[in-house]
């Protein structure tokens, strides 16, 4: 079984670029102010999270062990 | 509310200090309709993020749009040529809306990631020090010419896979580009030739490089044709567009921030004394004196912001000096300050469209201004009479005299 991640974007550095929600959009949505929320972790498989997060233009996505905290991007 | 600023925005004294201007309208009329070029004259930070986050609201594709001429008004004999210039432009994939614009902007959009950038980092410092050091053994020089200008030149040739020899041409060409942003009455001209000289050099390296994919950027944007994402003609297009953007924007960062270090010997200090700055530095730049001055959109349907009602394909027009000085977001807006944080400007815009090459240019200007107060503590200008190319796309500056001794 996939091991579960900790997926979090940092709104003081997304700049609504939507990337993410191009990339893995069962993970990121666009809110109201157009910024990305990872409002579901498990959403893609843990390939696609990477790369959307590599593929961020402003690296404000960050990608974790949920269980270790081992930071993975 | 009624406006008594002069609606002429290639004014020589809009163009020598857009913040005095455009800060006027931002505190006085924001949402400013300017009659004399009918566009709609955008300055506030809130709404200029609010416009680029809503690309279904404000279209992206200007030059296929746009029922108007030009602005300023061209010959009405040049008027064909126009017609080419347009749909060449038309072509660029910052010039589409979704779903195009994802498709086309896949294609290199990864070969742009900042860790891939990162990588370029030692060979950028490289050239650096090479221009530095011709320059070192001359005691003086203009830093757009011998050292903004081909920095970029040789780098985006480099990534593109262009031969050295050929950066020469290719600035002179691109050069002929930037007439897009003046308001120079004979701008068709050069535009036109601009385009046709870049495409005909291009298009047998594209093809060439369709039959034989290597792994430089021009190889990647060709693959694009091949996955079906562009035409051979947008290929052509957009190769000239990653040598036009890749460069132009980066020359205006070095010497505009130089300048701004310059302006600020404390802020030159402390730059020198501590390189850790060199990031925030480069930031602070990117925000006091931005690289571009303004994009345009057009309206894809009515739209009502403060009381004006955007009619459909009226034309939009936001100023990034402006918003980079909004007091609503920055505290002492026009206060250089090298450690400023946060610092959310919008020099490299926002949203879907926001910068491919952003971190590229971040990466040159980091290293441009770490290696300049490095190496010559005492640099300054040579002369104060400073001048800036009669453009509203581009804060340019003609030439950038200075000295170290």
């Amino acid at each position: 079984m996939a091991r579960a991640l900790r997926v979090r974007v940092d709104h003081t550095r997304c700049v609504g670029n939507a990337t993410c929600t191009t990339i893995a959009p069962g993970v990121f949505k666009l809110n109201d102010d157009r910024q990305s929320e990872a409002i579901n972790s498990v959403g893609e498989p843990e390939e696609i999270i990477l790369k959307a997060a590599e593929n961020c233009p402003v690296s404000a996505i960050r990608v974790e062990d949920a269980a270790t905290g081992e930071r993975l991007f | 509310m009624a406006t008594t600023i002069h609606d002429d925005l290639f004014a020589p004294d809009v163009i020598a200090d857009p913040y005095g201007y455009f800060g006027r309208l931002r505190a006085e009329d924001p949402v400013h309709w300017n009659a004399k070029y009918e566009v709609w004259v955008l300055t506030r930070y809130d709404d200029i993020v609010w416009l680029i986050r809503h690309p279904e609201l404000f279209s992206s594709e200007v030059f296929k749009r746009d029922p108007r001429p030009p602005y300023p008004p061209i010959p009405e004999a040049d008027v064909e040529m126009y017609g080419f210039v347009r749909e060449f432009f038309a072509d660029f994939f910052i010039q589409h809306d979704r779903p195009s614009h994802t498709e086309m902007r896949m294609v290199t959009h990864s070969y742009f990631t900042p860790r891939a950038m990162e990588a370029w980092r030692p060979m950028v410092r490289a050239a650096i020090k090479d221009l530095l050091d011709d320059a070192e053994a001359k005691g003086q020089m203009d830093v757009m010419q011998d050292f903004a200008t081909p920095l970029p030149v040789l780098v985006i040739a480099r990534m593109l896979g262009l031969p050295e020899q050929d950066r020469r041409f290719i600035r002179e060409l691109a050069q002929k580009l930037l007439f897009i942003g003046r308001g120079d009455l004979n701008r068709m001209r050069p535009l036109t030739d601009g385009i046709k000289g870049l495409a005909d050099y291009l298009s047998p390296l594209i093809k060439e490089r369709l039959a034989h994919p290597g792994d430089d950027l021009l190889s990647v944007l060709a693959s694009g044709e091949t996955r079906g994402a562009f035409s051979r003609d947008e290929v052509v297009a957009n190769a000239v567009l990653l040598l036009l953007a890749g460069h132009e924007t980066t020359i205006n960062l070095i010497c505009n921030g130089t300048l701004a270090l310059i302006r600020h010997p404390e802020q030159w200090a402390l730059l020198q004394a501590s390189s850790g700055l060199a990031v925030s530095a480069t930031e602070e730049c990117l925000r006091y004196d931005p690289p571009v001055k303004s994009l345009q959109r057009i309206a894809a349907e009515d739209v009502e912001l403060r009381g004006n009602v955007l009619r459909k394909l009226d034309r939009a027009r936001w100023f990034i000096p402006s918003a980079n000085r909004d007091p609503a977001k920055f505290p002492e807006p026009d206060r250089f300050d090298i450690t400023r944080d946060p610092n959310p400007h919008v020099a490299f815009g926002s949203g879907i469209h926001h910068c491919l090459g952003a971190t590229l240019a971040r990466v040159e200007g980091q290293e441009a201004f770490s290696a300049l107060v490095d190496r010559f503590p005492a640099l300054h200008l040579t002369t104060e009479e400073l001048e800036y190319q009669p453009s509203i796309t581009f804060r340019s500056l003609k030439a950038l005299p200075v000295t170290w001794n």
